[in-house]
């Protein structure tokens, strides 16, 4: 027999690895277009989400509702539905920096391919944790977002690569600036600015390690995210075993060298081929390509595969759902469903806290978007739940009062979409002052460094003159703020503007927030006529 | 001439220029201050310079000029809480007329930086008629010896120091607690760090911050003025047409001439006290020659 490597499949690999980098391309234009551009409204920069079958199935299981822009999830369900999971191999950017880094890690020789248990072993993991992931939303526990690939990819580079990219790119200029080279860090220090990149986030480092966790995973195992963990990867397996695209191996001219199947991406096993798994091919086209004697192809056939050797016995399944049943309940057992918690301040258009928890899938496309870097990943504040949800950090960043972009960039409608018109009425919490630390209650000297800033027209914070008596017994009178909460928008820049640094003496709670009807405080407050006022989306 | 003669020729000019101010007066190429109203914002700023003596009175041939606007806010130019970019745009024109080699317009906003910019029209209009526009940048930020009574030193942007000219061009704003922000507050645009800590001595502190910055020129801009909710505003009502922009190379008396749009006293503005007393300009008009025109 010669041996000759196919050049069709190498040619196709190419493809394949152009289209990767294509998408991966695509995800970084769009993520960084995610913020102020100069226009009030942006487009669909989140439109990666909309493809994602996973998202779009496990937010209406959750929220017990249809959001249009899923339609899209169709376009991903009916290619694999057709030809198998080309959409794993060749659009996914998560996949994509998995599949780089295990390409890194073998040639480094960190990551040596090993023979595979022929049951498959591990790949049943991730229809565990897809079984999970929808019994827990039909008792609204969404917890979608903590393992969806787009929702981990993007939530670790918003929160932590981009971050990183910022400082490190900082670091760069100070060198530059350092070698006297001030022309050229000039010109970068403005182009950073023009990027407007968010580089503070709590829980950065932690979300960090996490993805960079994910990452050398791929030393254990090639792909070892899309093999054993990845939830649309599981939804899509489930797909795909209709699909007319097969992999057989010719066996006239296989030398059953085993290279195949010893370097195959995701343990698709095409030989021997009667146990190749429809399931897990990802026609990434290794096979093919590396097979010395052009023995593995790709025929057109129509017959369905049965799924072999994954162990997805009715059993292990019923087993898997009870535990979700009994797990889903946990998840609501914390405070956060009880009472309003203080420091719960959430974006503008954020539905009210149930509906917003059922929704929420964690992407960080709003944090993303914040031109002030206010938006920050829960840890504790929403509970369980809640992990990862965006709430506003006064202390961070504040509301940009005239900018609804977190509004436009939600992929699921948590945040729901407004109108700078609109979202100008919304109020997210109540400014409160804290006497005994305001400068001119407390020290008698002038400051109102948050009237200032209080961007509505007439300002919620006004001033009265207060009488406050110094140390040395004479007494000082000064202009100090009080504020008028019907007027209070709660947007936190008189908290974030404080010279009161460490712990301001302005500050926000999130009572009063307009998505709520039990976090009140004036009933006037309540517009009937709002853009958010509760009407069918009462938090119960 | 032997080095004797040209000392003792330079005593007596001296001596001459010091006892006649005459012929001082005679040299100067324009009035102290120029003040310009009309419908067009650009027009009224073209005059007002044109009343000075021209642009070429400040900018020499190859300078580098920055300009100051008040970019401070993410409002609208009908809003007023921002500098009017049609009278920037007049300005950098002017200053390439006059043969300015390179114009730069930036600001250190409160807002964020990239929709003040944007919003208020300015970056826009700048670029347009050529000037640089960019945002501050905290690597330039240099801990500087400002010498006032009050501040001694602070971090202020290297850009506005190491321009060969500075013009200034604040709007007129109500402001809850210096009642008026002008020209010489502007200059908390030109610096970083802790900014909101000046509240606590506000007057005095924007007078040694003006005391440093030292324009060659101030550019009011007295178009649409913000007479309540300042210094943001937010509401066309918070807005009074003035229509009137005025030149002047006193900073002083440029602030004066704005606080009379809002019927304040010079003497209720605590701050221009201080400065006049510093010698920094006058709040007297009638000590200055000023030229009054309509377009």
């Amino acid at each position: 027999m010669k041996k000759e490597r196919s050049r069709k499949y190498r040619a196709l690999q190419y493809l394949r690895i152009v289209s990767q980098a294509f998408f991966f391309g695509l995800f970084l234009y769009l993520l960084f277009k995610t913020h102020f551009t100069g226009q009030d409204y942006i487009g669909r920069v989140e439109v990666f989400f909309h493809f994602d079958p996973l998202l779009a199935i496990a937010t209406a299981i959750a929220a017990r509702v249809l959001f249009a822009s899923f339609i899209l999830a169709g376009i991903t369900l009916a290619v694999t539905l057709v030809a198998g999971r080309y959409v794993c191999g060749w659009v996914c950017p998560l996949g994509s920096v998995h599949q780089f880094f295990s390409f890194v890690f073998k040639k480094a020789r960190l990551l040596k391919p090993r023979k595979e248990e022929k049951s498959g072993g591990r790949l049943v993991w991730k229809y565990y944790i897809l079984i999970v992931i929808l019994v827990s939303c039909l008792f609204t526990v969404d917890l979608v977002g903590i393992a969806d690939p787009l929702s981990f990819l993007y939530r670790s580079f918003v929160t932590g690569v981009i971050p990183w990219f910022a400082r490190a790119g900082a670091a760069f200029i100070r060198l530059l600036y350092g070698l006297k080279l001030s022309s050229a860090g000039d010109s970068l220090a403005q182009f950073f600015g023009t990027l407007s990149l968010n580089q503070t986030f709590y829980q950065g480092f932690f979300l960090s390690l996490l993805f960079l966790a994910a990452v050398l995973l791929n030393v254990s195992k090639e792909r070892f995210w899309c093999r054993y963990l990845c939830p649309a990867g599981a939804l899509l397996g489930l797909f795909s075993r209709w699909n007319v695209a097969k992999v057989r191996v010719d066996m006239d001219k296989c030398i059953k060298c085993n290279l195949c199947t010893l370097h195959c991406q995701t343990q698709a096993n095409p030989y021997p081929n009667e146990g190749w798994r429809s399931s897990e091919c990802v026609y990434c086209y290794t096979c093919a390509s590396i097979c010395p004697t052009k023995a593995v192809y790709f025929p057109v056939k129509t017959k369905p595969e049965k799924i072999t050797s994954i162990n997805l016995s009715r059993r292990r399944l019923i087993f898997t759902s009870a535990l979700a049943v009994i797990a889903a309940p946990f998840f609501k057992t914390t405070p956060a469903g009880k009472r309003a918690a203080a420091k719960l301040i959430r974006p503008p258009g954020a539905l009210p806290e149930p509906k917003f928890l059922e929704k929420c899938v964690k992407c960080s496309e709003c944090m993303k978007a914040c031109p002030t870097n206010a938006l920050q990943p829960a840890l504790d504040e929403a509970g369980p739940e809640g992990i990862w949800t965006p709430v506003l950090k006064p202390k961070i960043g504040y509301c940009e009062y005239y900018c609804s972009l977190c509004t436009q960039v939600c992929p699921t409608g948590a945040i729901k979409e407004l109108t700078i018109e609109e979202k100008i009425k919304v109020k997210i919490g109540s400014a409160w002052i804290d006497k005994n630390r305001c400068i001119p209650y407390a020290l008698g000297r002038p400051c109102i460094v948050c009237e200032e800033h209080c961007p509505t027209s007439p300002k919620a914070i006004k001033f009265v003159m207060v009488e406050t008596k110094l140390p040395d017994g004479t007494t000082a009178t000064q202009k100090a703020p009080v504020i008028d909460l019907e007027l209070c928008i709660g947007c936190g820049i008189c908290e974030n503007k404080c010279p009161v640094v460490d712990s301001p003496a302005i500050y926000v709670t999130s009572v009063g927030e307009t998505r709520s009807e039990k976090n009140r405080l004036l009933l006037e407050t309540l517009q009937p006529g709002s853009p958010l006022s509760p009407d069918g989306q009462r938090d119960q | 001439m032997n080095r004797r003669e040209f000392i003792k020729d330079l005593a007596l000019g001296g001596v001459i220029l010091r006892y006649s101010p005459s012929l001082l007066a005679q040299a100067s190429p324009g009035p102290d201050m120029a003040i310009v109203t009309g419908e067009s914002p650009a027009a009224i700023t073209r005059e007002a310079l044109a009343a000075m003596g021209g642009m070429k009175r400040f900018i020499a041939r190859g300078d580098k000029v920055m300009i100051k606007p008040n970019i401070g806010w993410d409002r609208t130019p009908e809003l007023a809480a921002t500098t009017n970019p049609e009278i920037i745009k007049t300005l950098v024109e002017l200053c390439f007329d006059a043969g300015a080699k390179e114009v730069t317009v930036m600001d250190n906003t409160t807002n964020q930086a990239q929709r003040c910019y944007a919003r208020s029209g300015i970056a826009e209009a700048a670029k347009a008629a050529g000037a640089k526009v960019p945002f501050v940048n905290e690597f330039r930020l240099k801990r500087m010896a400002l010498k006032g009574e009050w501040l001694k030193e602070w971090p202020d942007f290297a850009d506005f120091v190491e321009a060969d000219k500075l013009i200034n061009v604040p709007i007129a704003k109500h402001h809850s607690l210096c009642r008026l922000t002008i020209g010489m507050k502007n200059w908390l645009g030109a610096i970083g760090g802790a900014r909101n800590q000046l509240h606590q001595k506000l007057d005095e502190g924007m007078v040694d911050l003006a005391s440093f910055f030292k324009p060659q020129l101030t550019v009011l801009d007295a178009y649409r003025i913000l007479v309540r909710n300042g210094p943001q505003g937010g509401r066309i009502s918070d807005v009074k047409l003035q229509k009137t922009v005025a030149a002047s190379i006193d900073p002083v008396a440029a602030d004066t001439v704005a606080a009379g749009f809002f019927d304040i006293r010079p003497e209720e503005l605590a701050y221009l006290g201080i400065a006049e007393k510093r010698g920094l300009g006058q709040t007297n008009l009638e000590k200055l020659t000023v030229e009054k025109r309509a377009v």
